[in-house]
């Protein structure tokens, strides 16, 4: 167990390593760079003045020098600042960090609490009007993108009940109940897609279960059908359902670009975004990186949690 | 049910249309749909292009919220002529002039001089040395370092020698080849040439006097923004909101009204949208008269202003310093193989202008009809066809156009203009379309080939700045490349006449060479709405000011009625 951690552990290098190399290729291949974007419109910045900010910043060093700075400042945990507003970025980390965290966490909790108990109720009911409604709700989350169904819940919530999220984010610890409203429908709708597919993966899963000859067994000892349900089958079915959370994580945090802008959420997905239209490299770098980095690191956890579902599943 | 007479609509639930609508806008739709809608006759706007300031004594207190489009990159005004930082910056800030607020003005037009941190303003006989006297008792915010203390002529002159030195406002300050502050209150300014406008450079609203002290202990302005204006910078944190709050010592008595200005950084046009209808937003900006049906469907009692443009700040822009566009038939069968009508029919619903780059209130009373524009900007297909094969290209030619989608309609703007080209002069334009950093910096590289969505910056209001800043030769913000000697001649002549009958009657002579020539090729734009709550008083928008964005300012005369 330990040596595979171990060996996982140290395949991330390699994996971070290629990560760094093609944002910072990609971004060096974009035209335009930060400091057009921060003169905006105004077109009177002379040629030499431009060249000396790019000096300041070090953006006039060959490439694979500005790559091994910025490799050594990740590795030193000293990201340096945003040459857009020249804010430290761990600065702005902090700040963003939080937002889609809570976010993405919510949005997990509501997908996981949609998913799971619908896919069982389809599964132990097929091909039942419950069973129908659930595959419909599955198809209708898949099929409907974040960017179109948040706009449709803020457009309609404000038409209907006079009511929208309250706008300009705060902090859970500075007004909880504030924060829960600002969080709730954003979370939901990036739950609702994610719930989708994990309770398509439920259904299915259950449904192999529930045919196995354990589950039959458990039916013919007498047992209340919810606890052969929840208690043996369900156990086992959540192997495959944890695969599929786990291979979210990436399509979650894509959403929360987007479920951000619509509900001026200061998250990473805005920052990212923002630091991409603006060229703004070291930003935009780290931010990938730090990506990267969470989602290799939940993989292994999603591993790893095989093993506690499913104690036949030895690591080696 | 629809009713054309403001004030008599009742709210109602979505019908089948605004659903279709809505859903079309969350996939990015809404454009092509709004432009295939209405009838293609130019439609009046059903709303007032001017809101009177209120008769009543303004009252204290309240909020003023916003949720806005915009965030400001930096808070450095040496660094950024962004809206993001001047749709609040105006309020921190003064300028030593400043354009009339909407409870001076008469008429969205009004563009009088008025003194800001200047009493008084006035030129030496060849209009190179300019004179101004500054009020006497203003403080400067009391937050540290400033603390308070007064302000003097030497603050400006620090001002300006920062803004000439480097930054964004470099060309204009430029201008300047000295300064001397004899007393405290007076700054005497030397130019390097006469400048009879001189006053309208130091009146734009991105001419703000920022604080010497910061400036010395911070290195640059992007952490604090102190000023002499109405509201204290209380917080600005990025993505999130911008608070200010009154200034309680500020030298205007009794102003501002408001106690606190709130921007909520709202990045999506539905939730500003949702915001504005749930009271969460106190203005917002509609591009369509339909879009404002919508909002008074929910919210019957809001007030609509019909912003009237006066100018266009696109158009195509073409490498016109090498072939084929250095060819001035070419530029002319171009221009006249456009239908610009069809866009404001279609794109805009019959509320927009066909598109001029000059602001027309400088050389004439009303907005240009087609005819004023000269023969080369009507849609004359069959003559384009003649001219350009006249210019030796029967078959037509390839050529490129990049842009930016500045708002949806650009897009349709840009296909319909590929469409004419082809269909009447067999030009193949090839498009691409960029991001915004993309886009800018090739743009004002200006070195690009063929042809460009292009634009002239926003923020300007003053005549020299439309005119000698964007048209000659010479100046580092002619993006669109111009390189005419009448237009050098006319443009520094301009400079040097006092009298502004004799002002307009040049003004008029530079747009009609450079309508003549097509040296900027305007394409039409919408002219827009502001929308407010019932409550908000003297917040109508002037000319080349929009309250919510370099027009802030006039909010330190604002009020809120309940």
């Amino acid at each position: 167990m330990y040596k595979y951690v171990i060996r996982r552990m140290l395949l991330v290098i390699p994996v971070l390593l290629l990560s760094s190399l093609v944002v910072f290729g990609l971004m060096r291949v974009m035209p335009g760079d930060a400091l057009t974007a921060l003169m905006g419109e105004s077109g009177n910045v002379g040629e030499k003045e431009l060249a000396k900010l790019r000096k300041d910043l070090g953006l006039d060093r060959p490439y694979h020098e500005q790559y091994a700075l910025w490799v050594w400042q990740m590795v030193s945990l000293n990201p340096g600042h945003s040459i857009f507003t020249n804010e430290p970025i761990a600065v702005s980390l902090k700040k963003a960090i939080p937002v889609t965290l809570e976010l993405a966490s919510l949005a997990m909790i509501i997908g996981i609490v949609i998913a799971v108990p619908v896919g069982v109720m389809s599964a132990t009911r097929q091909d039942s009007a419950s069973d129908y409604v659930g595959r419909v709700i599955a198809v209708s989350g898949l099929s409907f993108p974040e960017f179109w169904l948040g706009t449709l819940v803020i457009t309609f919530a404000a038409i209907w009940f006079h009511w929208i999220p309250p706008i300009g984010y705060v902090s859970l610890w500075e007004s909880p109940w504030k924060n829960l409203q600002q969080f709730l429908i954003p979370a939901g709708v990036l739950g609702f897609r994610l719930s989708a597919a994990t309770m398509r993966m439920t259904r299915s899963t259950v449904l192999e279960v529930l045919r196995e000859d354990y589950v039959r067994t458990a039916w013919a000892k007498g047992l209340e059908g919810r606890i052969v349900v929840y208690k043996h089958a369900l156990k086992n079915a959540l192997i495959p359902v944890v695969t599929i959370v786990g291979g979210q994580l990436g399509v979650l945090l894509a959403g929360t670009v987007v479920v951000e802008t619509i509900f001026a959420l200061p998250g990473m997905g805005r920052l990212t975004v923002e630091a991409i239209l603006f060229r703004d490299y070291p930003v935009v770098q780290t931010n990938v990186m730090l990506v990267a980095a969470t989602l290799v690191t939940l993989n292994l956890v999603v591993d790893l949690t095989y093993a506690w579902l499913d104690p036949r599943i030895r690591y080696r | 049910m629809r009713s054309d007479t403001p004030g008599r609509i009742r709210p109602s639930r979505l019908n089948r249309r605004e659903f279709v609508r809505i859903s079309a806008a969350g996939v990015g739709a809404s454009a092509l749909i709004a432009g295939g809608r209405r009838p293609a006759a130019a439609a009046a706007s059903p709303y007032p292009d001017w809101l009177p300031a209120s008769t009543k004594p303004p009252k204290r207190g309240g909020v003023l919220t916003r949720a806005s489009a915009w965030d400001p990159p930096v808070i450095d005004p040496r660094h950024t002529q962004s809206v993001g930082l001047f749709q609040f910056a105006g309020l921190t800030s003064n300028r030593l002039v400043r354009h009339p607020f909407s409870d001076e003005a008469t008429n969205p037009n009004d563009l009088t001089l008025k003194g800001d941190l200047a009493e008084s303003w006035s030129a030496n006989a060849d209009h190179r040395v300019w004179t101004f006297k500054l009020r006497q008792g203003v403080k400067w915010q009391n937050v540290a370092p400033l603390k308070g203390r007064e302000l003097t002529a030497a603050d400006v002159k620090y001002c300006y020698e920062a803004y000439a030195k480097e930054g964004v406002q470099a060309f204009t300050f430029q201008e300047i080849e000295g300064m001397e502050t004899p007393d405290k209150y007076t700054l005497r300014v030397h130019l390097k040439t006469p400048n009879t406008l001189f006053p309208q450079n130091v009146a734009e609203h991105v001419a703000i006097i920022f604080a010497r002290e910061v400036l010395e202990e911070d290195g640059d302005l992007k952490k604090r923004l102190i000023g002499t204006g109405p509201y204290i910078l209380k917080e600005h944190t990025r993505k999130v909101r911008v608070v200010l709050q009154r200034n309680p010592d500020y030298w205007d008595k009794g102003r501002p009204s408001i106690d606190e200005y709130v921007i909520l950084s709202t990045p999506d046009d539905a939730t500003r949208v949702a915001a504005f209808r749930t009271g969460q937003s106190d203005i917002i900006w509609r591009a369509s008269v339909s879009d404002v049906e919508a909002i008074r469907k929910t919210n019957p009692n809001v007030q609509v202003q019909a912003y009237s443009n006066t100018l266009a700040p696109f158009g195509v822009a073409l490498a016109q310093d090498r072939p084929p566009f250095n060819d001035v038939r070419v530029r002319r069968a171009i221009s006249m193989a456009i239908d610009r009508q069809k866009q404001v029919d279609t794109v805009f619903e019959g509320h927009g202008i066909l598109g001029w780059g000059v602001p027309y209130i400088y050389y004439q009373d009303t907005p240009p009809t087609a005819k004023d524009l000269g023969p080369w900007w009507q849609f004359r297909p069959a003559e384009a066809k003649k001219l350009l094969a006249e210019a030796g290209h029967p078959n037509g030619f390839e050529t490129t156009l990049f842009y930016y989608e500045y708002f949806p309609q650009m897009s349709s703007q840009v296909q319909l203009v590929q469409q004419d080209l082809k269909k009447h002069l067999n030009i193949n334009v090839k498009i691409t379309k960029l991001d915004y950093t993309g886009y800018y910096g090739r743009y004002v590289d200006s070195k690009w080939d063929g042809m460009s969505w292009g634009f002239q910056s926003g923020h300007a209001v003053g005549l020299d700045e439309r005119t000698y800043m964007y048209m000659h030769s010479k100046s580092t913000k002619n993006f669109f490349r111009v390189n005419d000697p009448v237009i050098d001649e006319l443009t520094t002549k301009l400079r040097r006449t006092p009298d502004r009958a004799e002002q307009r009657a040049i003004a008029k002579k530079i747009v009609d060479r450079e309508y003549d020539q097509v040296l900027r090729m305007w394409m039409p734009y919408d002219n827009g709405f502001l929308v407010f709550q019932p409550h908000m008083r003297n917040v109508a928008a002037g000319a080349l000011r929009r309250t919510d964005g370099y027009g802030c300012p006039t909010i330190a005369r604002s009020w809120i009625d309940k």
